[in-house]
């Protein structure tokens, strides 16, 4: 049976490039992935100084800064702020998860406490939805601040939308440029080094938290560390809070927070697809939001009046409904925020 | 006016009983001419004087007189229309009427629409979001957020152009160009 011999044959030789293929595929994809987690963790074994230079753009502006910055693994990092023209010469200090922000011109010393900071249960958290949602695609690199680089793509499974781009030290692993995507391609910030220098003989007394004379010690946030028991959460906020029924693809509840601002029950619940995060808010006893020096544009939506500010790419949107107040805020487009918040029906 | 003042008129605007355009001009005159202004000044001295003089001679009301009106005073015992009439004083009447209008605010005004709700800073807001966004170890903002949202908030400068066409995806692969 000549015929079965050679379709059996086609079968066989396809099967093994299907095999092959796919083999190769998914190596490529585990050498993304591991290359992802290389660059997450690399600050944590590689110290360094150099020159750091972000732009982050909104839809009318960008905001450029530029950071000396001298990090000593694994966790004290000293950032002097050459820009903006508000922030030069001011310097921020962290040693894990507490911040030391001094503001020379107020010559005051703003101590905060974040702990995801230093929360590695956290950023595996974020590692794993990551790869649950983005392909890790390895891509050429460039010369950056000196260093050669491999580039890594992270594009989102379900849209195809490349969304990051990464160039990750070909040696430590260590992300020297980052640009980060909208969902209509344009670009929402770049970060790179300008100036990189790999050292550990980085003297003690940079990170020094002590005042210098004359400042004053003033106490900054102290942010709770968010809880994955939303139940617990929305009891503690003590109303029935609403929750988006349309949110982009990949993204899941994450955790949650019930604090009091300026004596307001605030529910912060939180949304991620392990690169983007979303934040809504909401009150239930009337307090809007008080924009202050930021100016708010209004924009209406199935009747309500919002309001949004741009910080950067990043968006924050707040309406009322049935007497609760919501803040929206994420990195997303001011279209995509408004499909979230019309999905938010007390 | 080029003539000097005579005394009359400087007595006037000593007590300012000029008119108006008059104390403006005798006002000029005595800044130029040193001769009116002495006059002037001896004029103001004399005033003094005399006020220092008239103060010395004043009696003192005896004080078996004094305390013989005030006991007439103190047992004077006013009319009903005058006790109504205290009433209405503005130490009474103004606490009586601002706590009628806190009362009527605070009972009349449906909940949440009250001027004195609380309201929540925005930059809290984009503030607590970044710390969350900080567990990222790929987000680059870190502990700065806070300044650097208050620093943008604050920064007046003219939108940049290039922003447009980078977010139309029309800019070039270094949009640092653009702010440099």
């Amino acid at each position: 049976m000549p015929f079965a011999k050679s379709s059996f044959g086609v079968i066989l030789a396809a099967a093994l490039i299907a095999s092959a293929t796919r083999g190769s595929g998914s190596a490529a994809e585990d050498r993304g992935s591991q290359l992802l987690r290389q660059g997450m963790e690399a600050p944590r074994t590689v110290s360094y100084v150099g020159q750091l230079e972000t732009v982050r753009f909104s839809s009318s502006r960008a905001n450029a800064t530029i950071v000396r910055i001298w990090h000593l693994a694994p966790t004290m990092t000293r950032r002097w702020y050459l820009a903006p023209e508000g922030l030069y010469n001011d310097y921020i200090i962290t040693r894990g998860s507490s911040s030391y922000q001094f503001d020379t011109k107020k010559s005051e010393v703003q101590i905060s406490h974040n702990p995801v900071l230093d929360d590695q249960v956290a950023a595996e958290d974020s590692l794993s939805r990551i790869l649950t949602n983005y392909r890790a695609t390895i891509a050429p690199g460039d010369i950056i601040a000196g260093r050669p680089t491999t580039s890594l793509i992270l594009v989102n499974k379900f849209t195809g939308e490349r969304v990051m781009r990464l160039w990750l030290d070909t040696k430590t692993h260590l992300v020297l440029r980052k640009e980060e995507y909208h969902g209509n391609g344009a670009v929402a910030s770049e970060t790179r080094f300008e100036d990189l220098r790999y050292t550990n003989a980085i003297p003690r007394e940079l990170f020094s938290t002590d005042a210098p004379t004359g400042f004053v010690q003033v106490a900054g946030r102290d942010y709770a560390m968010p809880s994955a028991d939303i139940d617990r959460v929305i009891h503690a906020a003590g109303f029935a809070p609403v929750e988006p029924t349309n949110l982009p693809q990949g993204f899941k509840l994450a955790s949650g927070d019930a604090t009091t601002v300026n004596g307001v029950r605030t529910l912060h619940l939180t949304y991620s697809d392990g690169l983007r995060t979303l934040s809504l808010f909401e009150n239930a006893t009337g307090a809007a939001a008080d924009f202050g020096a930021l100016r708010p544009l209004t924009i209406q939506f199935e009747g309500h009046d919002a309001q949004y500010v741009e910080d950067g790419p990043t968006t924050l949107l707040t309406w009322k409904e049935h007497g609760l107040y919501f803040a929206l805020v994420g990195d997303l487009l001011r279209s995509e925020l408004l499909e979230i918040a019309k999905s938010v029906v007390p | 006016m080029t003539e000097h003042l005579n005394t009359a008129l400087l007595i006037d605007y000593l007590r300012r009983e000029l008119p108006p355009e008059d104390d403006a001009l005798v006002l000029a005159h005595l800044e130029k001419c040193p001769a009116c202004r002495r006059e002037y000044e001896i004029e103001v001295s004399l005033s003094d004087a005399l006020k220092t003089a008239a103060a010395r001679e004043e009696f003192e009301f005896p004080s078996l007189v004094a305390a013989r009106v005030w006991e007439e005073i103190r047992n004077a015992r006013p009319s009903p229309l005058a006790q109504i009439a205290a009433f209405f004083r503005p130490s009474f009447a103004v606490p009586l009427v601002a706590a009628a209008v806190l009362a009527a605010f605070f009972f009349a005004t449906p909940f949440g629409q009250r001027g004195l709700t609380p309201k929540i800073n925005a930059a809290y807001y984009l503030e607590a979001h970044a710390a969350q966004q900080a567990q990222n170890p790929l987000d680059e903002r870190g502990p700065a957020a806070a300044q650097l949202i208050e620093t943008a908030a604050l920064d007046t400068s003219a939108p940049t152009e290039l922003a447009d066409d980078v977010n139309q995806g029309l800019a070039a692969p270094s949009a640092f160009d653009a702010v440099r």
